[in-house]
């Protein structure tokens, strides 16, 4: 018998059909795997078990029962707790507040519990033990927490519910090995203990490394569940890309670059600033830097600081042969340079707004627009997203609308319009389907063709390895080894990444 | 283990872990400068008997100040703050009036008061909460309304309060006046108030309402309680006021609504919600209330004092906004 049963679930906005028929079956001591591109409707079909979304249609059954999920609350009452892709987290409450959030612990009938709270938080931060990393405390405000901390409290919230279905939409995104590590030994353990798992994941080894079924979702419909003993990664790949059946470029050696000291075209020079030191590096016209490493070992800051993003660093910045240093991404922009962050919410994505006028804030900045005709920006727009193969109703729609993925392709759009010399790419893919990393790298690849200098940052090894020709391995704020050519091995990355560790 | 190589951030000093701490420290130094100036200006008036005058004069905004507080926490506003003030001043003092003025009839019209200040921020709250209006412009609805329910009440100012009223509030227990009981009856409820889990609640709210509504808080619920909170702490700054002016009058809190707001912001909190304290909000009252006292005893001439305070506001805002600023870099 299936702790709990979805059939036929659906859900529409308006006339964007977010699910179209969700099946789910998830036993009792299992954790189950939900994978699909995005926007095919995995998150939608998760807020709905979790009361966050009201189904349109379809049935829910928890234990053989025909339930209504009226709300989050309800949700936690018929034990069903959730981990929120985009977090749930009060950014200036403690960890340990946000830990107990939803039921906080009272004293009295209208206190807090302070000691309750305290030693709720300090039981499942003692899970984490060792992978907390600097600054992480049960007492430390939320906003001061980095993103893969953040992601570990949201976890801490989750499993804190103490329910026997546990939903984790993409929980991992942020997480480095080790974090990675400990979050399975902990699944393993709830899994020993008769609880329902369901878990997103878009890193195919994970899903391999955690999952006992799989269960495909492709444009909002349930493809299939599979056993994950029975089926491997390209078997999972099939089911998700249904009838074509080469998405992702082979992973074959990048292109040769034709990069020359003559072509560079962003040189760094003993760069120092807060979270890295002593960066030297050349970008050649046409060719793709890649920043490997661990998680958070100051790849984002680095790119951050050219982009004029962070408070100036010190060293030397050249862009086109002459020196450059921006104050502000405003003017970094002017002179050219362009920076796509992995975070689109907090520095992507203008929210609430149509997708037009989030496609072409650059073009006004760089072309000193200040009267503008919708129907010739519409011109701009539209060849610029369709590179892309970007998915959406119209123009005019707000970029809510849209699933993780195509926001991100719509960011990534503004800077098409007017090019680039240099291209900043900072983890651009965090949170995007399979479709769209192979849209997204076969376009960048062509940009760099065309001569656009690129420096991508990337938390998962493989896009590194398949598209950077030059690697630098960052090591707590340093460069420890470039790799190029042919060392350009996963052995090689891991090794060292993980050297000083 | 790598992460912990990976981020050399600066060790966090003493001194900015205390303005985390602490939010509402700058403030506080603007409060003893301003109390510096006063006592430079007038001596008398950083006395014991001046204090107290002080006290009682700006006691009411304090109150309306913390009630603000309350709303501010969750992210939402009450323009309607002061036109309850103004409501519960005339409910009162005409019940004290119709009831005889005796001590017994104080104390109902006071429950009355409450009760009145209660269904206000309750109206508030469910205007704003559960029909999901714009707080602002929600609340300045609201506060229109109230001001007419006031008109009808006491249609014009003057009707005075009972002497058992205003004698109590301006008096003295055991040679310390009432307000300074007052002051101390109101730290403990603020300290009280701190540790309750509405308040947790509605900072929660604040940062993230549907962060918040996705942990399975009851938003709606926790929002509308805020409001009916605020409600009581205005009919509380009615009471204070009606001891202070000792009359009734229709319009008496209008003005204040945005005094009290501006004593939030003064105080610490940020106004989008999800950080704050309400002692800060206590403070900030204070600050405006120094400065108006500050204007008088450096003798501005009356047609500049307008001017001078708006100044001064201004100038202690952006001092509050830089000393923090310092503080936390």
């Amino acid at each position: 018998m299936p702790k709990l049963k979805l059939s036929g679930v659906s859900k529409a906005y308006g006339a964007t059909v977010a699910l179209k028929r969700g099946d789910l079956e998830i036993d009792g001591g299992e954790v189950h795997v939900l994978i699909g591109s995005n926007g095919s409707g995995k998150s939608t079909l998760c807020k709905i078990v979790a009361g966050s979304v009201r189904p349109d249609a379809g049935e829910i059954l928890l234990d053989d029962q025909p339930v209504t999920v009226s709300g989050p609350q309800a949700a936690r009452a018929l034990g069903i707790g959730i981990f929120y892709q985009e977090l749930s987290l009060a950014a200036h409450r403690t960890v340990a507040e946000n830990i107990s959030l939803p039921d906080l612990p009272m004293k009295a009938g209208i206190f807090v519990d302070r000691e309750a709270l305290a030693s709720r938080a300090a039981r499942y931060i003692a899970l984490f033990d060792g992978v907390t990393g600097d600054g992480f405390s049960a007492d430390a405000t939320v906003e001061t927490l980095r993103a893969d901390q953040r992601q570990l409290v949201e976890i801490m919230k989750a499993l804190a519910a103490e329910t026997p279905v546990l939903i984790f939409d993409e929980p991992t995104s942020a997480l480095d090995r080790a974090q990675v590590d400990r979050f399975f030994d902990i699944l393993r353990d709830l899994k020993a203990k008769g609880r329902s798992i369901v878990f997103i994941s878009h890193r195919m080894d994970e899903i391999f490394a955690i999952g006992d079924r799989v269960t495909v979702i492709r444009d909002g419909e349930t493809v299939g569940t599979r056993r994950i003993a029975d089926i491997d990664p390209a078997g999972v790949v099939r089911l998700m890309v249904g009838e074509q059946d080469e998405l992702a470029p082979p992973a074959s050696a990048p292109p040769a670059a034709n990069h020359t000291g003559a072509g560079s075209v962003l040189g760094v020079k003993d760069l120092s600033g807060r979270g890295f030191a002593n960066m030297n590096f050349e970008v050649a016209r046409g060719e793709i830097l890649g920043f490997g490493g661990l998680h958070g070992q100051g790849q984002s800051s680095v790119l951050r600081a050219i982009f004029g993003a962070t408070p100036p660093a010190q060293g030397a910045i050249t862009l086109n042969g002459k020196p450059f240093a921006a104050s502000s991404p405003r003017e970094a922009i002017r002179n050219g340079c362009a920076y796509v962050s992995g975070d689109r919410t907090r520095d992507g994505v203008v929210h609430g707004r149509p997708i037009l006028e989030n496609v072409t804030p650059i073009h006004y900045l760089r072309d000193r627009l200040f009267l503008a005709r919708p129907s010739a920006l519409r011109d701009k727009a539209l060849p610029a997203l369709q590179a892309l193969h970007t998915k959406f109703a119209t123009l005019s729609h707000p970029i809510n609308s849209l699933s993780g993925g195509n926001q991100q392709k719509v960011v990534i759009a503004r800077w098409l319009i007017d090019r680039p010399d240099v291209l900043l790419l900072d983890d651009p893919t965090k949170g995007i389907d399979l479709s769209a990393k192979a849209d997204l790298f076969a376009l960048v690849r062509k940009l760099a063709e065309e001569g656009v200098g690129i420096v991508l940052y990337s938390s998962e090894d493989a896009e590194l390895l398949n598209n950077a020709d030059r690697i630098l391995v960052f090591n707590g704020g340093q460069v420890t080894r470039e790799l190029t050519g042919t060392e350009r091995t996963r052995y090689n990355l891991y090794q060292a990444a993980y050297e000083a560790a | 283990m790598a992460s912990a190589v990976a981020n050399p951030r600066p060790a966090s000093s003493g001194i900015k872990r205390l303005f985390e701490r602490f939010p509402f420290l700058p403030a506080l130094m603007i409060l003893a400068v301003l109390l510096a100036l006063n006592g430079l200006y007038q001596p008398r008036s950083v006395s014991f008997i001046g204090m107290t005058g002080l006290v009682k004069t700006y006691l009411a905004l304090i109150m309306l100040a913390i009630a603000q507080t309350y709303v501010v926490f969750a992210g939402d506003i009450d323009l309607s703050a002061g036109a309850i003030v103004s409501l519960v001043n005339v409910v009162i003092v005409v019940l004290m009036e119709q009831w005889g003025g005796s001590g017994l009839s104080v104390m109902a019209a006071l429950g009355v008061g409450l009760a009145v200040g209660l269904a206000c921020g309750i109206v508030n709250g469910i205007v704003v909460a559960a029909l999901r209006l714009q707080a602002i412009v929600a609340t300045f609805a609201t506060s229109i309304f109230f001001t007419g329910l006031a008109l009808y009440v006491l249609p014009v100012a003057g009707t005075p309060a009972p002497a058992a009223f205003w004698r109590t509030y301006g008096g003295r227990f055991f040679e310390i006046p009432f307000v300074l009981y007052a002051v101390v009856v109101l730290a403990m409820v603020i300290y009280v108030l701190a540790r309750t889990r509405l308040a947790t609640q509605l900072l929660a709210i604040g940062d993230d309402s549907q962060a918040a509504f996705q942990s399975g808080l009851p938003v709606t619920a926790i929002r509308i309680r805020g409001y009916a909170l605020c409600g009581i702490f205005a009919a509380l700054a009615a009471f204070c006021i009606t001891g202070d002016t000792a009359s009734g009058d229709p319009l008496v809190g209008g003005k204040m609504t945005l005094f009290s707001v501006a004593a939030v912001v003064l105080g610490g909190s940020a106004l989008s919600g999800g950080f704050g304290t309400v002692v800060g909000s206590l403070i900030g009252a204070l600050i405006i209330g120094l400065i108006n006292s500050l204007v008088f005893f450096v003798g501005t001439p009356s047609e500049w004092q307008n001017l001078v305070q708006g100044l001064a506001i201004l100038v202690a805002l952006m001092a509050g906004v830089l000393v923090g600023r310092r503080a936390r870099a």
